[in-house]
């Protein structure tokens, strides 16, 4: 029953909605994918000779460097979060539930400090005359600082950092999840300890995992301002290709094209979390 | 009614931000290149307020001015001379009107009216300076370094800092080959983009934000650096050198430019002004250690400030100088790809 | 597995966490100027950050821009939770795979795009922009979080609204927000931090006509010498704290 009365207001929500997406999320994304096509421009930063100069130079060897060392410094930060972030998230589910809510929210509360201060801090950490090294020699344990800071393991750590909780929340809820009388099942079906984990644990939590995955990839390669306070201007992500193509060289086509890469990257994390989602639900108890 | 709160909110948040600002200098400069103190007295003299942003390079700042081009963001920028130059030919530039400023005879007319702005039409100098090597001799052991070539010194492994300026690194890379560092030759060009890349592995890091940080935080030991830069660590660390090297230090000139749209020509004016006041410029050249072309202001300067010969190199410092000069867009290019490739080479 | 492990575990995580924190809440009581000796404790960075006007002009600016974003993807998140919950229109995958898009795509490729798209519109790079761009971003995150509200919603009171013959616009403004109220705020409180922190997207979108405090960290940390970037890094982090803590009490308050 949706009298004419109605209808005003559900069409002045439409069109705000609507009006809204397309506008500040379609088309801007679908001037990107245009951008990548076009020829760069010194005036006017993009002009029409349409062609893919943009994407060739993108896979020439020097930037495929580039790009393939920003995406093994996002594959050591995920991995680094999986190994840090996996059993962190099975000994929260097993804690005792009301404490659980109190866990989570001291979890969250680094995240909700500003990213570039925390980000400074880690710096006066890593320094030379850092407080790392002023306690490792006060204890002894080395001689001569080590020179942490400017490094790649520096901008790793930058990012771990920052990321870890994007890791620890999606696999928490799986591992809230967990049914336990699927453990005991296996348990009584006389699997052990190991095979339980391989067999049991790990598939059900892939979602999780690979959701994870997602949070924590694609931000680690677009976080350009960690190899700047961090990495000494060296260690590049693609983020930071991506701004110094747009706000340095303005090479507008080029930025544009490592973005898409970057999109398509993701639409293919996404795909395979939709992947291991569906193969699941067959899968499942 | 919450709906109309939110919504009267949701006006006066973009009314908050309309067209009608109240007068004030938006001033694009260097990091580390002005006293606060300069500002601050400027806004008391005048009651104008000065927006102050910076950048870390030409290329960032040029880059800035042309993405808000039709805005009118910035009334002052301070470009290098070949910037001027660049900007000044892409008609980026408002005319400076010399009727509305004083001072300008104080300047040095070794460096006004150069090729770079034809009777300063267009630019007023602000500092000028050298961009010369760096000693951390409390860490820095046998032999003394005093050539841009110890830089590829197998000692100096991982420990030496660069600028984070393509023009200098290459002006570097250039000399030690023995060509000029204004070179416009895409071969000599190239041949100092191989000599850099063997340079690569003992670059700790690139600083161009503050570089004197790297050396005062024991992060690097020997290097590129500033004058300006060299004047103010050694306060805090005495044992940092400022090296005039063999080959011949670089030099440049920062100036004063009007962008085409500056909201606020009036307030340029009044502070190009300001500073030319030769108390101003003395004061400058005090607190951060680059040299002012204020011949009037250079009188005013104490003595362990004007006999400073990193701010105010002597004859012999200035042998085999180079000054920055402009080389034209396509060299730029040039330069422009070579540093990507150094850049990005990991 | 023996009892002590997971949780010695946990502790040490937590530590590995909280020490850059700890650090930085220490160091802006630090007497000495470089940060890497101590000097006694002392106030005066604290002091230094009060007078530097552009700094604090900043954060006025940071927390206006915070405030509206907050406000504004709020009331659109919540219309359109609304709509995709209540209302039957085509196009309903476009819009939710849109959401989910600007949900998941990296910032830097959000940033970008609505460069890309200011420009050619050719609007002025300053608070209007910034406010866009914030809103956008902050959008996803309202919508699920008050779609997770409606969809365990008890479905008869609206229907009992509408057969006593209120309108659509009555009947949401009446049943329908009060019910998802604790879900607008949390979202509210979700925008405003967003917004807050955000250093990727606003350094491509901003102009100096309003300066934010992101980037004048930013600046400040690329400098490197400036201790008030501890004491203003403290004051944010008290700021969030207490922004968090009332966002927990208000949510454990609607549960009642």
């Amino acid at each position: 029953m949706h009298s004419a009365m109605q209808q005003p207001f559900k069409t002045a929500v439409l069109i705000l909605v609507w009006g809204w997406l397309l506008f500040l999320v379609l088309a801007p994304n679908l001037l990107v994918v245009g951008a990548s096509v076009m020829t760069r421009d010194p005036a006017t930063f993009l002009s029409l000779p349409l062609n893919l100069d943009a994407y060739r130079q993108l896979f020439a060897p020097l930037y495929l460097d580039v790009f393939l060392h920003s995406l093994y410094m996002a594959a050591m930060t995920t991995l680094a979060c999986l190994l840090i972030g996996y059993p962190f998230a099975w000994a929260l589910s097993k804690v005792a539930k009301q404490r659980q809510l109190v866990l989570i929210f001291l979890l969250i509360v680094p995240f909700w400090t500003n990213s570039l201060v925390r980000t400074y801090a880690l710096k006066l950490i890593l320094a030379t005359n850092g407080l790392l090294n002023s306690a490792l020699m006060s204890i002894g344990l080395i001689d001569e600082p080590l020179q942490l800071l400017y490094t790649e393991g520096a901008v790793i750590i930058g990012l771990v950092y920052l990321l870890l909780p994007f890791m620890i929340l999606p696999l928490y809820s799986v591992f809230e999840d967990l049914k336990q009388e699927l453990l005991l099942a296996s348990h009584d079906l006389g699997a052990g300890r190991l095979s339980t984990f391989l067999h049991v644990i790990v598939p059900l939590t892939l979602p999780g995992v690979l959701a994870g995955v997602m949070l924590v990839l694609l931000p680690a390669m677009g976080l350009f301002f960690v190899p700047d306070i961090l990495g000494g201007s060296r260690n590049l992500l693609v983020g930071n290709v991506i701004k110094n193509q747009f706000l340095d060289a303005r090479n507008w086509p080029f930025g544009a094209a490592a973005s898409i890469v970057l999109t398509i990257t993701m639409a293919f994390l996404m795909f395979a979390h939709r992947l291991s989602k569906r193969r699941l639900g067959e899968e499942g108890a | 009614m919450k709906k109309l709160a939110l919504a009267g909110m949701l006006a006066l948040g973009l009314a908050g931000c309309s067209s009608e600002e109240p007068q004030v200098l938006n001033l694009y400069n260097w990091s580390e290149y002005m006293p606060q103190e300069v500002l601050d007295r400027f806004t008391e003299e005048t009651g104008i307020p000065v927006v102050y942003t910076t950048y870390d390079s030409n290329e960032a700042m040029y880059a800035k001015l042309k993405l808000l081009d039709d805005s009118a963001a910035y009334d002052l920028a301070v470009p290098s001379t070949y910037y001027v130059s660049k900007m000044r030919q892409e008609d980026l530039l408002m005319p400076i009107d010399r009727s509305k400023i004083e001072g300008f005879d104080n300047l040095d007319p070794e460096l006004t009216n150069l090729d770079i702005d034809p009777d300063n039409q267009y630019s007023v100098p602000y500092l000028w300076g050298t961009t010369g090597l760096a000693v951390d001799t409390a860490d820095v052991q046998g032999e003394p370094v005093n050539a841009w070539a110890d830089l590829w010194d197998e000692r100096f492994k991982g420990r030496v800092m660069l600028t984070n300026d393509m023009r200098e690194v290459f002006h570097v890379g250039l000399r030690v080959l023995g060509y000029s560092g204004n070179s416009t030759n895409p071969e000599e060009i190239k041949a100092a983009y191989e000599k850099l890349s063997e340079l690569m592995p003992s670059v700790r890091t690139f600083n161009s934000d503050a570089p004197r940080m790297p050396y005062l935080e024991g992060e690097t030991d020997v290097g590129m650096i500033w004058n300006g830069e060299a004047v103010m660590a050694k306060d805090v660390m005495p044992s940092l050198e400022y090296v005039y090297p063999k080959e011949g230090i670089i030099a440049w000139l920062d100036s004063f430019v009007i962008p085409k749209n500056a909201r606020n020509p009036e307030a340029a004016h009044k502070f190009i002004s300001f500073v030319l006041q030769p108390e101003i410029s003395a004061l400058i050249s005090e607190e951060i250690g680059y040299a002012t072309p204020n011949l009037a202001a250079r009188d005013m300067l104490p003595d362990e400030v004007a006999n400073n010969r990193a701010s105010y190199p002597t004859a012999t410092d200035m042998i085999n100088a180079e000054f920055q000069t402009d080389i034209g867009d396509e060299a730029l290019q040039v330069y422009a790809k070579y540093w990507e490739m150094l850049k990005s080479g990991q | 597995m023996a009892r002590w492990l997971p949780r010695t575990y946990l502790a040490l995580v937590y530590l590995l966490l909280y020490v850059p924190i700890v650090v930085l809440v220490v160091f802006s009581f630090n007497e000495a100027r470089t940060g890497y000796s101590w000097g006694g404790v002392s106030l005066r960075w604290y002091e230094a950050l009060f007078n530097n006007r552009a700094l604090v002009g900043a954060m006025w600016n940071s927390l206006w821009l915070a405030l509206s974003a907050a406000t504004v993807s709020t009331v659109i998140g919540a219309l359109t939770a609304l709509a995709l919950h209540r209302y039957r229109f085509r196009g309903k995958k476009l819009l939710n795979g849109m959401l989910f898009v600007v949900m998941m795509s990296p910032e830097i490729v959000l940033a970008i795009s609505l460069l890309a798209l200011f420009l050619l519109v050719g609007l002025q790079l300053g608070y209007v922009s910034l406010l866009l761009a914030h809103v956008t971003f902050c959008l996803p995150f309202v919508v699920i979080t008050v779609m997770a509200r409606l969809s365990g919603f008890d479905e008869s009171l609206p229907e009992a609204a509408r057969d006593l013959g209120a309108s659509d616009f009555t009947m949401t403004r009446t049943v329908l927000i009060p019910v998802i109220m604790p879900a607008l705020l949390a979202g509210w409180l979700l925008g405003f931090t967003l917004s807050l922190d955000d250093v990727v997207v606003s350094t491509f979108v901003s102009g100096p006509s309003y300066e934010i405090l992101p980037l004048r960290i930013y600046s400040m940390v690329r400098v490197g010498l400036k201790p008030e970037v501890n004491a203003l890094g403290t004051l944010l982090l008290v700021f969030s704290l207490v922004m968090l803590m009332l966002s927990q009490w208000i949510l454990i308050r609607s549960k009642r």
